[in-house]
């Protein structure tokens, strides 16, 4: 099968392509060169006047893993109230906040996204995340896995084991559990829980181990660094939604010594105690930090209006914010020691003074941080809010004027206390392409996603420029995913399986020897079950693994 | 005009949707429309004429013949007017029930008066579990309205109620008054185990004694004024709650569950 892509305006930020009319020639999935001489094209699209994109890609969104389910069990209402029928070519299903997972796949490709990556892969919950994530369709996926509060890790480090020796445990737990990335959520803090601590800063001691969390970012960054992991550690950091949390940021920026991080969902952790509610923005501080700090990237996880779901590794958070659920029910609970989950069900409103300022602090830090190849296009879905909301994120990035029509309905106290009125960036449709995109692709590792060159994966997304870019990303024309054709206007027209992405960096095998004693006394599986194997993922014949070259690999 | 009649012809085997056949539904509907109306049976879409020999225009005034308990969804989110049935409902009878009068000459199936909100609903048979309940996992059950059961009700009676009136002249099972906020459940007859189980608020006036369990506190024996007034509005119901020989003011009060506020109370008649 030979396609041709005519005439489209094309934004490629990974090769440098910016809004040029190029022709693209799709051959067995993959793009290919013009070819030279007359190959038959067995399909041309004639896309002039419309807009080219390669696959959206969501790099930190919660579609799989136990705390989804446990959403889903805790809010039948949200699965009553948005029941979706099954047709000829898709699966019925429902949820709006929590989507089922093959509605989750289709809505996101029905978006133009080809790809999203779970970001809290618990490593003795990972057969699971992976099992769920093979039944979302279309989309890649991926994991990272989350580290950081694990009794293990913890043990390691107030024994004082040497950087060696953690690297190895973390590139095993990679392996164990199919990984391209290695979270940390609270470092230490989810474990302090449990030991009734009830908060837990950067410099604070873990009552048991005696660790920080400091200590504990210091040991993983570098961790992932040395085994070359390209994702930087993922980094929720400590005090989420505390205000005044925006100092415990900066000192996580400055601590973590110039190693690569990515700072996730930083509208959470970015917020003073300044004015008559003791809650303000800190985005002008946060934001100039990472505009001078190049190793620190970040996503933004917005917020936007209405009911949603909160679901959490960071227990200790959780625990805290349970006050604030609505409707009025929470679980938090611990997972097999290694780990803990909170879920609690959140409305975020317009009118509320605190909610109003969160969304103005979320776009207050788009706008600020000036790179587009450091910063994600994010709600951290469904914390901040449904990921079928990206579109109109989009238009208030992208048009100021109807940025300013919202800002002028919110909390008018929270009017008062943010400078967005005054921001006039907008950002080009090139700028939501490194976003969502090459920017994505390039810190996730992905060699041959992202872009629209010879030799990449044909993950295509095609709107009519609108400029309404809510209507025009709500709706593309046509998204191909590994070059089929999986969506017509906004509708899916055939779905397929997409690839599960990991990186297997080297371990010293000897590292089994202490884990499997671990294991045998203290945890509820065997070393030998605990880690999955290619197969599990692969064997039913839809899945499959794609491994990503590590840093100083030769691509 | 007469009464807008459903006769059903003949028990289908998978359960019906009754939820379109309500009055505010069908009040701008010729007869022939309602006709053509589709009624979904398991995978199935029926056509009511299919399912019932349809006489009367009255929409108003809806009745439902030859009843049977796999008839569900009936006077869903009624909204004024009258739904007569003879025979047995299926669940969710009442559903979100806004206004309007629902009677059932038999019995009905789970979760009748499932988050109703106003009106009146009467059934002469018995009643299966949550009556007067919140679906699962929502947090507020019946909001208003009176229900009148002349049989006896299943277990979980007012799961999550938050205000209006159950009247229940036989037995009620157990968890009555379950996790209720508010409201009052009355009941002739006997009832179940963990009575009131994590009840906030709310009353319960019971004429036997029950089985309480720990963690709610004898608080001694009142007479209390507002029990005439409570009963005088019961007069114009067709029911023993209407005799004059049922009312009392003189009680034993529990408070509980203690687990819970705490500001819950039973009320047992003291003869």
């Amino acid at each position: 099968m030979f396609i041709k892509l005519t005439g489209g305006t094309v934004y490629d930020p990974a090769s440098g392509v910016d809004g040029q009319q190029q022709d693209i020639y799709i051959q067995d999935g993959r793009i290919v060169k013009k070819p030279t001489e007359d190959v038959k094209v067995d399909k041309e699209y004639d896309l002039k006047g419309k807009v080219v994109m390669s696959g959206a890609i969501d790099m930190h969104t919660h579609i799989g893993g136990g705390k989804g389910n446990i959403a889903r069990t805790l809010l039948p209402e949200d699965h009553r109230n948005d029941p979706v029928h099954r047709s000829d070519i898709t699966r019925s299903g429902c949820g709006h906040a929590m989507p089922s997972s093959f509605v989750t796949g289709y809505r996101y490709a029905e978006m133009g996204y080809t790809a999203g990556f779970e970001p809290a892969v618990l490593p003795i919950n990972a057969r699971q995340a992976h099992m769920e994530m093979a039944d979302i369709p279309i989309l890649d996926k991926g994991g990272y896995v989350m580290m950081g509060s694990d009794d293990y890790l913890l043990r390691m480090l107030t024994a004082k084991k040497d950087q060696k020796a953690i690297n190895d445990y973390v590139a095993w737990t990679m392996h164990a559990a199919k990984a391209i990335g290695v979270k940390v959520v609270n470092p230490g803090g989810i474990s302090a829980f449990k030991f009734n601590q009830r908060k837990l800063d950067l410099d604070e001691q873990n009552a048991h181990y005696g660790v920080t969390p400091r200590d504990i970012l210091r040991v993983l960054a570098t961790a992932v660094k040395e085994i070359g992991v390209t994702h930087p550690l993922h980094v929720h950091g400590c005090n989420l939604g505390v205000p005044g949390n925006m100092q415990t940021t900066l000192d996580t920026i400055q601590g973590i010594g110039g190693l690569p991080m990515h700072l996730t969902h930083i509208q959470f952790h970015s917020y003073g105690t300044e004015g008559d509610f003791k809650f303000s923005s800190g985005v002008a501080e946060i934001a100039e930090a990472i505009n001078r700090n190049k190793n620190i990237t970040i996503d933004v996880g917005q917020i936007l209006f209405g009911q949603t779901v909160t679901a959490s590794g960071d227990s200790m958070r959780q625990h805290a914010n349970h006050k604030h659920g609505s409707p009025n029910k929470w679980v938090t609970m611990d997972i097999e020691c290694d780990a803990g989950c909170g879920v609690v069900p959140f409305k975020y409103k317009d009118k509320n003074f605190v909610n109003a300022l969160q969304w103005a602090i979320g776009l207050e830090t788009f706008l600020l941080v000036d790179d587009p190849w450091r910063i994600f296009l994010t709600t951290d879905h469904p914390n901040g809010a449904p990921f079928t909301s990206y579109p109109h994120l989009i238009r208030l990035l992208m048009d100021r004027s109807f940025r300013n029509e919202v800002l002028s309905t919110i909390h008018p106290e929270a009017q008062k206390m943010t400078t967005l009125a005054s921001i006039e960036r907008e950002y080009t449709l090139q700028e939501i392409a490194i976003m969502t995109r090459a920017g994505a692709a390039k810190l996730i590792g992905l060699k041959d996603r992202g872009g629209l060159s010879a030799g990449n994966w044909a993950d295509i997304t095609i709107y009519t420029d609108n400029n309404d870019r809510q209507k025009m990303f709500e709706k593309p024309d046509y998204v191909f995913k590994d070059g089929q054709l999986v969506v017509v206007n906004g509708k899916v027209v055939s779905t397929k399986w997409g690839t599960t992405h990991v990186v297997r960096p080297d371990f010293d095998p000897s590292v089994e020897k202490g884990l499997k004693d671990y294991f045998d006394r203290f945890l509820t599986m065997k070393l030998g079950n605990f880690k999955m194997s290619d197969d599990e993922i692969t064997e039913d014949g839809r899945g499959s693994i794609t491994v990503h070259p590590l840093n100083g690999d030769v691509a | 005009m007469s009464a807008l009649t459903f006769t059903l012809k003949h028990r289908t085997a998978q359960r019906v949707d009754m939820s379109p056949l309500v009055c505010h539904l069908l009040k701008e509907l010729k007869v022939a429309d309602i006709a053509a109306l589709t009624l979904q049976s398991g995978k199935h879409k029926l056509r009511v004429d299919e399912l019932f020999t349809i006489e009367g225009s009255d929409a108003q005034n809806i009745v439902i013949k030859n009843s049977v308990d796999n008839l569900d969804f009936i006077g869903k989110e009624l909204d004024g007017g009258c739904i007569s049935v003879s025979g047995d409902a299926g669940a969710y009878l009442g559903f979100g029930m806004k206004a309007g009068e629902l009677k059932v000459s038999g019995n009905a199936g789970l979760y009748a008066a499932c988050e109703m909100k106003k009106g009146y609903l009467e059934i002469a048979g018995n009643t299966g579990d949550f009556l007067g309940a919140a679906l699962p996992g929502n947090k507020m059950g019946m909001k208003g309205g009176t229900v009148l059961v002349k049989g006896n009700a299943g277990e979980r009676v007012g799961d999550h109620m938050r205000r209006g009136n159950i009247l229940i002249e036989g037995n009620a099972g157990d968890y009555c008054g379950s996790r209720m906020t508010a409201g009052t459940i009355a009941v002739m007859g006997q009832t179940g185990r963990y009575l009131g189980y994590a009840m906030h608020r709310g009353t319960l006036l019971l004429w036997t004694q029950p089985q309480l369990s720990a963690s709610f506190n004898d608080c001694g024996a009142h007479t209390l004024a507002f029990l005439p007034i409570l009963f005088a509005s019961f007069k114009s119901l067709n029911s023993r709650f209407a005799d004059v020989s049922s009312a009392f003011n003189r009680v034993q009060r529990y408070a509980g569950d203690m687990s819970e506020t705490g500001h819950g109370e039973v009320l047992v008649r003291i003869a």
